[in-house]
């Protein structure tokens, strides 16, 4: 047995451990389980390299406190207008700004960040939707060869009184928020290029097409500047201090670190004991079931989600085998069986989007009318939405394929993203009402992997998937163009092709009038009301946990926008203090 | 013996060789669709999939892409790990140690612990010691790792606050840790700390490395426990013994030098399966207590279909595979003199 002083040693050295235990006052501590998997932000396409990122590197310009619609300058003086019919934008750059290596800002900077953004423009980035206001393309130089270095050069350049001068090959209302991604931080020339990052020249520039700088030098030895810079990273954390010569108000927090802890649990006991501020807390569940109502915990509910997801329904099916007999004679359906918009409003009206939120979302969901979501500009809430009506889905039912589906039922096939709860649930839901109405109607579900699905999909051989989309920049063409224009990304999957929407979304993406192109936005939800090419899946209302002691983490100041927005407070961490 | 080692240790490339070559093949069972997914994190990415398949150069034929990963490998270029955001290499040399360290801790007392548990329960047999420490194998070879160690987790850290939290080191040491000035000779932060003379932060290490090393302890001691008991049973019955005993010889010399010596030698086996299921990553034991080892590392390399770090961990394994291999043969020698090499 243990003697009672080797008993009084072991009880000091574990109770030792709990005084070094609590997070100080002016240090904020993250446990987060996803990865930072870059700092460069060149690569920087991720949440996790964002919520860093956007903290050590500074953009032109920002969105203003939590709006999505306005935007304020950061390393810009004032926020520019365009000129010369929208392709000229001339910014006004701040001065006495200095990098963490110690270099002074300047416009020479500004170009070249934008120029390597446009030289590498790897596959992983997120620069395409750069290259496509500037260059016209979204793809780099070795997959368009029409691109050559003049012409990168030309897009944006620096003149004689120092201003930055982007210049497009047409107008793009998008392109001030697409400046305010995190992936379009100012870099620190001098710095990066002695950091054996490219040299800035034509000579080089072939070397550095389509490279994926994710684990570059620059990665590694950041230099921004942000209000925080990087002292060190190692396998388990990443510490970062406050910039002493930050050009803005010094920060109240002076140190952040960054702790990886895969496991859920172990970071909500570390929460719960005030060792992390913040932790990456799972699902709406999980913090109103493990975390809300514990004491030094707020939970800061209701806000705005920047996602949006819909039930495609594909009008033009590539897959034989998913047709079943391929004929409308109840044993499966033709490849254009969705090409009825009877038949697509009946199954719009045979989703119960209460069940919906109240199984999925735990009852804090929202039906938006539109796939945008419902801060962004653009967003129009008059626009009409479906509701579950049996009576309805079953009339429209009657209506579809001349009465031909109702008479002769159908077999359909539909897939999910195996292991998405969210998914699954959503198709059960549609399969149980949809076949409740008849005898004759059945919907077959079943998971399928991921890249499967989106390669599957892709070429057009789903009938039925229920997919998302995140924003790129808080930009209804974003979202609009995506899912609605018979150009965008996901046409493939819908077939779904509305010339006159077409038309209303080519002219929003290029009208710089925010009046106008609402106005177009608006038309084009109108029109896919009534033409329901998508069922629209309820969005989910955010939540986030932090300790008490935090302060300046609050609804009025989230914007969901940030990279941290996903996980944590939506805000930069130097508008943070603990108390 | 010399020779005897010299032939395992040639024995390395061609077991590496071998093992690529077959994790090639079931690796190359999945489309280059399902491979390209390891690069992607979400709709947007997706939307390049094809640019990313054809850069990457998936879709190209088995020989091709084999061939331009053996060349790559034998010029000692890994590939660059999307998990660790670091080429595969210097994610294993930066981790590795990390993993040495707790297989040190962990290591000597599972052993030791279970030698002289399983010695106990087989001399005390069908007594209370017996039953209790049976009851103890039992728990400790049916209880999940992760149950076991969210359990602690939650009553030793959580409820009690008795031992600290996740990860290596409470926030003040990690500052410590992260700092410039702090000198990282072996990469194993206790020793470490030590030679930098930082004993407050060689103390905190060693505390937070106690819930990791009890969860591990407790799960593989039990099965030397189990071997030891059945072993030393059997050798307590077996003729020299009984022979021993009638010459004389006390007891302890009895059970300790003839019954116990002679029942080590599977647990020689043992051990070092032991060793290589501790060295090749913990996974899940290091991925619970946030342990910035190998382990957590290949756990999620896995989970993110991170195939240069999963051809780079098994490369790892099958060298820590053939040395411990090597030195468990020549430690049976030690144990047995009987056993010759040449």
């Amino acid at each position: 047995m243990m003697k009672p002083s080797r008993v009084t040693l072991l009880t000091a050295l574990l109770l030792g451990s709990v005084a070094f235990a609590a997070s100080p006052k002016d240090t904020l501590v993250i446990q987060e389980a996803s990865d930072t998997p870059t700092l460069d932000p060149t690569a920087n396409y991720d949440t996790g390299s964002s919520n860093v990122i956007e903290n050590i590197y500074e953009t032109l310009w920002t969105y203003k406190g939590s709006s999505l619609r306005d935007m304020e300058p950061v390393l810009a003086t004032a926020m520019p207008s365009f000129t010369n019919g929208g392709k000229t934008l001339v910014v006004n750059l701040r001065k006495g700004v200095k990098f963490h290596s110690g270099n002074t800002f300047s416009c020479a900077d500004a170009e070249y960040t934008f120029e390597r953004n446009l030289v590498t423009n790897s596959a992983e980035s997120g620069n395409w939707f750069l290259a496509e206001s500037l260059l016209g393309s979204s793809a780099n130089a070795n997959d368009d060869k029409t691109l050559t270095f003049a012409k990168i050069d030309k897009a944006v350049e620096c003149n004689n009184q120092g201003q930055l001068v982007f210049t497009l090959p047409k107008a793009d209302p998008a392109f001030l928020a697409k400046l305010a991604f995190s992936g379009q931080s100012i870099l620190d020339k001098q710095w990066a290029i002695k950091q054996g990052e490219w040299d800035g020249t034509e000579k080089t520039w072939k070397d550095w097409v389509g490279k994926d700088v994710q684990g570059s030098n620059l990665s590694k030895n950041p230099s921004g500047t942000g209000a925080y810079m990087l002292v060190s990273r190692d396998a388990n954390a990443i510490l970062l201090k406050a910039f002493p010569d930050y050009w803005g108000k010094q920060p109240a927090i002076k140190n952040v670190i960054l702790q990886k802890v895969p496991e859920l649990a172990a970071r909500q006991q570390a929460f719960l004991r005030g060792d992390a501020d913040m932790i990456e807390a799972g699902s709406r569940a999980n913090i109103e079931e493990q975390l809300k109502g514990k004491p030094g915990v707020v939970v800061v509910d209701n806000l705005p989600n920047t996602s949006a997801t819909g039930i495609f329904m594909n009008e033009n099916i590539k897959n034989g085998s998913a047709l079943g007999s391929g004929k409308l004679d109840g044993n499966g359906i033709p490849a254009n069986f969705f090409s009825d918009a009877n038949l697509r409003r009946a199954f719009a009206y045979s989703f119960n989007y209460a069940q919906y939120i109240k199984d999925v979302q735990q009852g804090k969901g929202k039906q938006r009318t539109m796939l945008l979501p419902d801060t962004f500009p653009g967003y129009d809430a008059k626009v009409n939405t479906y509701s579950y009506d049996p009576a309805k889905a079953k009339a429209y039912f009657q209506k579809a394929w001349g009465g031909q589906v109702w008479k002769n039922g159908f077999v359909l096939n539909a897939n999910y993203r195996a292991g998405s709860v969210a998914a699954q649930t959503a198709m059960e839901i549609l399969k149980k009402n949809v076949e409740a109405l008849n005898p004759k109607f059945k919907v077959n579900i079943q998971q399928k992997q991921w890249s499967e699905l989106l390669n599957d999909s892709k070429s057009g051989k789903e009938p039925m998937i229920i997919i998302g989309w995140a924003p790129d920049y808080a930009d209804p063409d974003n979202f609009m163009y995506t899912f609605y224009s018979s150009n965008g990304y996901y046409y493939p999957r819908s077939n779904w092709k509305d010339a006159a929407v077409d038309k209303w979304l080519e002219q929003a993406r290029t009208t710089t009038n925010a009046a106008t192109r609402n106005k177009l936005y608006s038309q084009v939800g109108k029109r896919a009301y009534e033409q329901a090419p998508y069922l629209l899946v309820p969005a989910g209302v955010g939540l986030y946990a932090v300790r008490d002691n935090l302060v300046g983490a609050t609804a009025d100041t989230y914007n969901p926008m940030l990279g941290s927005s996903t996980l944590f407070t939506g805000t930069l961490w130097k508008d943070l203090s603990k108390k | 013996m010399v020779n005897f080692i010299i032939r395992r240790l040639l024995q390395i490339p061609l077991v590496m060789l071998a093992l690529s070559l077959l994790l090639f093949v079931i690796i190359f069972q999945l489309t280059p669709q399902q491979r390209a997914a390891g690069y992607i994190r979400s709709e947007q990415q997706a939307a390049q999939m094809d640019t990313i398949i054809r850069q990457r150069g998936l879709d190209q034929p088995f020989p091709i892409q084999y061939g331009k990963w053996l060349a790559s490998t034998v010029q000692g270029d890994l590939g660059f790990s999307r998990t660790s955001s670091k080429p595969v290499l210097d994610t294993i040399k930066e981790r590795l140690p990390s993993t040495i360290e707790l297989s040190l801790y962990a290591g000597i007392p599972i052993v030791l612990l279970g030698i002289w548990l399983g010695t106990m329960s087989a001399l005390n047999k069908d007594r209370f010691v017996d039953q209790f420490l049976r009851v103890f194998a039992v728990l400790g070879t049916s209880l999940p790792s992760f149950v076991l160690g969210i359990l602690l987790l939650k009553f030793l850290y959580g409820s009690l606050g008795w031992l600290p939290g996740p990860g290596q080191t409470d926030v003040i040491n990690t500052f410590a840790v992260l700092d410039p000035t702090f000198r990282h000779y072996t990469g194993m932060l206790s020793i470490d700390a030590m030679l930098n003379g930082r004993w407050a932060v060689a103390g905190d290490v060693l505390r937070h490395l106690v819930m990791p090393v009890l969860t591990l302890v407790i799960i593989f001691s039990a099965n030397i426990l189990k071997v030891m008991r059945a072993q030393m049973l059997e050798t307590l019955t077996s003729d020299y013994v009984r022979t021993a005993r009638a010459k004389g010889l006390g007891h302890r010399a009895v059970n300790l030098k003839h019954a116990r010596r002679n029942a080590l030698l599977p647990i020689v086996t043992l051990t070092g399966f032991t060793a290589i299921n501790l060295l090749a990553g913990a996974i899940i034991t290091e991925t619970i207590f946030a342990y910035p080892g190998v382990g957590q590392w290949v756990g999620g390399a896995a989970q993110n279909l991170d195939i240069s770090a999963v051809m780079g961990f098994a490369l790892l394994s099958a060298i820590i595979v053939v040395v411990i291999s090597t030195l468990t043969d020549l430690f049976y020698g030690v144990v047995d003199p009987r056993v010759r090499f040449d």
